[in-house]
């Protein structure tokens, strides 16, 4: 085993489901790494390959192309000393309708080798989970809380999280997302699939987004955020219609708002300064884009990343 | 953890196995006390004689004198009948060794553990195993009791050895095992439980017709196929009267091993859960 090899690191890792009327490229070359005490967040729409690489990962299915490697050991030929390592939350928890909550993580625990009840305890707390209830009673919160106990409760060197917070009231947002960051000082390693952006730019350090099992991006969260496009809202005393800022370098997207004159902007102010350098501006509103609309940047109407955003190149 | 897929699989299943038991030892007692004694059993085999020869032999009699003895009731109104409850209940726990959970889902988060994939098969399969012989031990408990219950009734003169018993009920094992491991083996291979269970189903009831028409016309293609029927191993009506076939009790372990290591080799390698 090597001990400096990042947690998780794929090769040309690729799935390809095969059926009569068809096949599906569910995840094409991916290429990806993941060093440990990082909470790398993994972004895609419905159906983009998030969860075909965490099962993918986990062994529960096999590449058609490439491999995965977890803590440097092959993930098919090791999974089991890796299993050892790792606490799994899948997008859909299901588990046996006739147990309560305590027999579930009793049942997990044995398989496991072992239950550090103290520490059950500790979550289950935090968490506000009732554990006498049978699962088939559970709410689907209360579902996920139970998954992320079971996924907790062994301490893993690596969490491997299937839309973690689905499900989850504010409140319980905010203790997972403790949770999350305890892991990580810790020493130990998150790889979340999410779509709720918000959960990611507050925990996550890296971020990847995944398109039509294509790796599109891997960005430092804090990079993303400080990239040059920005929302800005111009309040002018004259009237100008959006068709006078036609044509300035870097301006799109022009609308008129209640607030004045809206517009998307890359790059430097100063071609949009100039040309409305002639009208008297009242107020200038600089607002950074969320990583929602940098996200949704790769994906327009067309399903293209736009020029600014594909520039960023996959570095994983 | 070595042993903790079987012991959980022991936990989580067996009152089921014992409410089969103590369901299959009580239908037991009722046959034997159903017989209550040699008049009655002659004159139900002058009834059944009215009955087509033909017909006869499907249920696996050879002929009406044969029922006649309580042995030979036996087999016909009791073992021919429980092998096809023991298949039921072989076809419900072989699709609890992977296809429910699979197909609930349950299975991502077991094989997220530190848990080989044979080892669920292979624990599974001995805890269902363990069931299958407790419950044919309860039988046997039954058909004894029932026994001992006409033992004592001054009305039924005769004697039912108590080693025929035992022969007719061990018996019941090995074609209940391969029926168990035949269907792990296809939900191993075809991951879909619907798929599975309208497979094994059909596979039964096909060799169940096949041994039913094919003792009814050994000259027929019927008959000439009734010796790829799984039933016409078990021969479960006349196993008291003719003792054990041990070449029978063979191939089906024989089978039940190859379908076991069949299953363990199919489900190492496919994806789970898709």
């Amino acid at each position: 085993m090597n001990h400096n090899a990042p947690v998780i690191q794929t090769e040309n890792l690729s799935k390809v489901y095969q059926s009569r009327k068809a096949s599906v490229r569910a995840l094409d070359h991916l290429n990806l790494s993941v060093q440990q005490g990082e909470i790398f967040g993994y972004l895609g729409p419905n159906g983009a390959g998030k969860t075909t690489t965490i099962r993918l990962l986990l062994d529960l299915i096999r590449p058609t192309e490439g491999r995965a490697r977890l803590f440097g050991q092959d993930a098919q030929a090791n999974s089991v000393e890796i299993h050892k390592r790792i606490g799994f939350l899948p997008g859909e928890l299901n588990l046996w309708k006739n147990l309560t909550g305590a027999q579930i993580v009793d049942t997990i625990g044995r398989i496991r080798g072992g239950v550090n009840t103290a520490y059950v305890h500790q979550l289950t707390e935090r968490l506000s989970l009732d554990t006498s209830i049978r699962f088939r009673s559970y709410s689907t919160g209360n579902k996920r809380k139970l998954g992320l106990v079971l996924a907790l409760m062994s301490q893993p060197d690596l969490l491997i999280l299937d839309e973690p917070s689905s499900g989850l009231d504010p409140l319980m947002q905010q203790t997972f997302n403790e949770l999350m960051l305890e892991a990580q000082k810790e020493g130990r390693t998150v790889f979340l699939s999410s779509h709720v952006l918000s959960e990611v730019q507050a925990i996550c350090d890296r971020v990847g987004i995944l398109r039509g099992g294509q790796l599109k991006a891997v960005e430092r969260v804090s990079d993303i955020t400080h990239t040059d496009f920005r929302w800005v809202t111009l309040r002018l005393r004259e009237a100008v219609t959006p068709a006078q800022l036609a044509g300035v370098p870097g301006v799109s997207d022009v609308s008129q708002t209640d607030e004045g004159l809206r517009l998307r902007l890359i790059g430097d102010f100063d071609p949009l300064l100039r040309r409305i350098g002639d009208f008297y501006v009242q107020d200038i509103k600089v607002q950074e884009p969320s990583l929602e609309e940098i996200f949704l940047t790769f994906y327009d109407n067309h399903g293209q990343p736009e020029d600014e955003t594909a520039r960023v190149g996959v570095t994983a | 953890m070595s042993g903790t897929i079987f012991m959980e699989t022991l936990r989580r299943n067996w009152r089921t196995a014992v409410y089969w038991g103590v369901g299959i030892a009580s239908y037991a007692v009722l046959i034997i006390l159903l017989i209550p004694n040699v008049d009655v059993l002659k004159s139900y085999a002058d009834l059944v004689s009215k009955m087509p020869a033909g017909m006869l032999k499907m249920f696996g009699a050879s002929d009406a004198s044969s029922i006649a003895s309580p042995e030979g009731f036996l087999g016909f109104g009791f073992f021919s009948y429980t092998v096809l409850m023991l298949a039921v209940y072989a076809v419900v726990g072989g699709l609890g060794i992977t296809a429910n959970e699979e197909d609930q889902g349950i299975l991502d988060v077991v094989l997220s553990l530190p848990v080989p994939r044979w080892r669920i098969i292979v624990e599974r399969l001995a805890a269902y195993t363990l069931f299958v012989i407790v419950i044919v031990v309860l039988c046997f408990v039954g058909l004894w009791l029932g026994v001992q219950f006409t033992a004592s009734n001054p009305d039924a003169p005769f004697k039912i050895d108590v080693a025929k018993l035992l022969q007719g009920s061990f018996n019941l094992l090995p074609g209940t095992l391969l029926m168990l491991v035949f269907t792990a083996f296809i939900a191993a291979v075809v991951r879909r439980k619907g798929v599975a269970t309208g497979i094994v189903s059909l596979v039964i009831i096909a060799s169940y017709l096949l041994n039913f028409l094919g003792g009814s016309a050994k000259d027929t293609l019927a008959g000439q196929l009734s010796r790829f029927s799984l039933f016409s191993y078990i021969d479960s009506a006349n196993v008291m009267k003719n003792g054990l076939a041990w070449g029978n009790i063979l191939l089906l372990l024989v089978l039940t091993a190859v379908l076991w290591i069949g299953s363990v080799w199919f489900f190492q390698r496919r994806d789970v859960g898709v």
